[in-house]
């Protein structure tokens, strides 16, 4: 028993990372309808970018807020220069230019930095917290309480403020907010410059846990994509819970089925990803796209 | 001095143009109704006035050019365009969709003081205020609407058939209130409208369009009394 808790602890704190890059999805998703390939790249893009930061001598939450701010700076920017062009281009449309995106920053990233690995400090200390013969790391408990503090801005930038507000009505119908006078372009890119803020906090967290290479965030994209799925590419609250969910379900998954074993897990968020669309495409939170004629 | 003057408006949807240089005015505090068959151009009148379509021309509201600018800040000059399909916020609450109304006005104080205005005039809202939009009634949703409109204390009413879909009753309660809002506020109203009676009923003046010009003009009540008009133009009796 305490070894399968053990698995679900270890579970809880992949899938705190996975959820937070599956909020930055799901807050682009949510205004544009636009499925960011890139949202990776750019969350690797700022943990280089806070590990230069830290290499340069500044402290390590000092080097996180400005690396926070040039974060939310780039993806206004990205969005008002290379998406605000092909800005009701069919999709397709966008989907290659967010895959050029990828490419382009992973390669920025490479020529900038070089392709070998680098340490990244971890923020959280050593050791672990125990109950009952499961031990808690301190960077776990501290990742699960990151991803919650997020998750709480966010509720309440989107609850209890006017732009949170003018956002909503954004994401509903742009059309009808610009009626009421809303500047839909800014509200879009605001909606990228939180989305590279939040990815950027994933990033900065699993950094410590991986090493720090170009290919940083690959695999967690891959899992954001399965937690945003099975949460609802809509909700960012699905998306918080699908990414707890799927964490677990891949630790679990790795630890009971003999023939997954650590190799295979990559398997796990693509068959959830397959399951959620051949059952509820529109995810456990998520709300179905209801036609009214 | 006419709060509304529209020059040899052109507009269209690419190279498809609907309206061929239209020209009205309407004086400050009044109720226009734009009457006329399916495809004539009214909505498309409507889109060009708040900026949905790009139009050609002249556009002056209290003297300010309208044309050119974006919707949004053509509603920032005090546009209220209750657009076909209502434009209604679904997934958001009543209330939220209120208060998105004044989302262009500065400063909380007023804004309260709105809310329960509307209120009055649409008391059918107040028990549904935590409730998601989308889950009202047809007529209740356009009462959101107007209220929403209402909210942005607007100069110009942009009305686009405020009667479609909804049952005769309520469409008369409707259009009751409308004049009770232009009466009260003062606010300077253009409604689009198939139901020429309705419209006629509360307009100071009326325009009929057809293929995109305005072929008859003039007040209500001599639109009304014009018999042949009415069969001609608007393909029924009034």
């Amino acid at each position: 028993m305490a070894g399968f808790l053990q698995q679900v602890v270890e579970g809880l704190g992949a899938g705190a990372i996975y959820a937070g890059l599956a909020l930055a999805l799901v807050l682009i998703y949510q205004f544009t309808g636009i499925v960011n390939f890139a949202q990776g790249e750019l969350a690797m893009f700022s943990t280089y970018l806070a590990w230069q930061l830290t290499a340069a001598g500044l402290p390590f939450w000092l080097a996180l807020v400005v690396t926070l701010v040039v974060s939310f700076a780039g993806g206004m920017l990205i969005e008002r220069v290379i998406i605000r062009p092909v800005e009701g281009a069919p999709e397709l449309t966008v989907v290659i230019v967010t895959v050029g995106l990828f490419i382009f920053v992973n390669a920025a990233a490479g020529w900038i930095w070089s392709f070998t690995i680098k340490d990244f400090p971890n923020p959280f200390p050593e050791g672990a917290f125990r109950a009952g013969g499961v031990s808690v790391g301190y960077s776990t408990l501290g990742i699960l309480g990151v991803v919650a503090v997020v998750m709480g801005l966010l509720y309440l930038l989107f609850q209890h403020t006017k732009i949170g507000l003018g956002m909503r009505a954004v994401a509903s119908s742009p059309q009808s907010a610009r009626l009421v006078g809303i500047r839909v372009g800014w509200t879009l890119a605001l909606g990228w410059g939180l989305a590279a803020t939040v990815g950027a906090v994933s990033g900065v967290l699993v950094a410590p846990l991986l090493f720090l290479d170009p290919n940083l965030m690959g695999g967690v994209l891959i899992y954001a994509f399965a937690a945003a799925t099975l949460g609802g590419f809509d909700s960012p609250l699905g998306a918080v819970v699908g990414g707890l969910v799927v964490g677990v379900a891949e630790t679990l998954a790795g630890a009971y089925v003999g023939f997954i074993g650590s190799d295979l897990k990559i398997g796990v968020p693509l068959v959830i990803i397959l399951g959620v669309l051949l059952l509820r495409p529109q995810g456990l939170f998520g709300r179905a796209v209801v036609e009214r004629v | 001095m006419s709060e509304l003057v529209v020059t040899d408006l052109v507009a269209g949807y690419g190279d498809a143009k609907v309206l061929h240089g239209l020209s009205l005015t309407v004086g400050p505090g009044e109720i226009c109704a734009i009457l006329g068959p399916n495809g004539a151009g009214k909505t498309t009148l409507l889109r060009a006035l708040s900026g949905m379509v790009r139009g050609r021309g002249s556009v002056r509201l209290g003297g300010t050019e309208l044309t050119g600018r974006s919707p949004d800040a053509i509603a920032r000059r005090g546009v209220a365009h209750v657009p076909e399909g209502r434009g209604t916020f679904m997934p958001l609450t009543v209330e939220e969709n209120l208060r998105l109304g004044a989302y262009v006005r500065r400063g909380r104080t007023g804004v309260e003081a709105d809310l329960d205005r509307i209120y009055t005039y649409f008391p059918a809202l107040k028990p549904r205020l935590r409730q998601a939009a989308g889950s009202l009634s047809g007529g209740e949703q356009q009462m959101l609407a107007i209220g929403r409109a209402l909210m942005l204390r607007p100069r110009l009413l942009l009305l686009d058939e405020p009667s479609l879909g909804l049952a005769p009753l309520v469409t008369r309660e409707l259009f009751r209130i409308v004049r009770a809002i232009n009466e009260q506020e003062r606010t300077t109203v253009v409604v689009v409208e198939q139901n020429a009676h309705l419209a006629l009923g509360i307009a100071q003046q009326a325009h009929v369009l057809e293929t995109g010009r305005i072929v008859l003009s003039g007040t209500a009540e001599r639109i009304r009394a014009d018999e042949q008009v009415a069969q001609s133009y608007l393909g029924y009796r009034v």
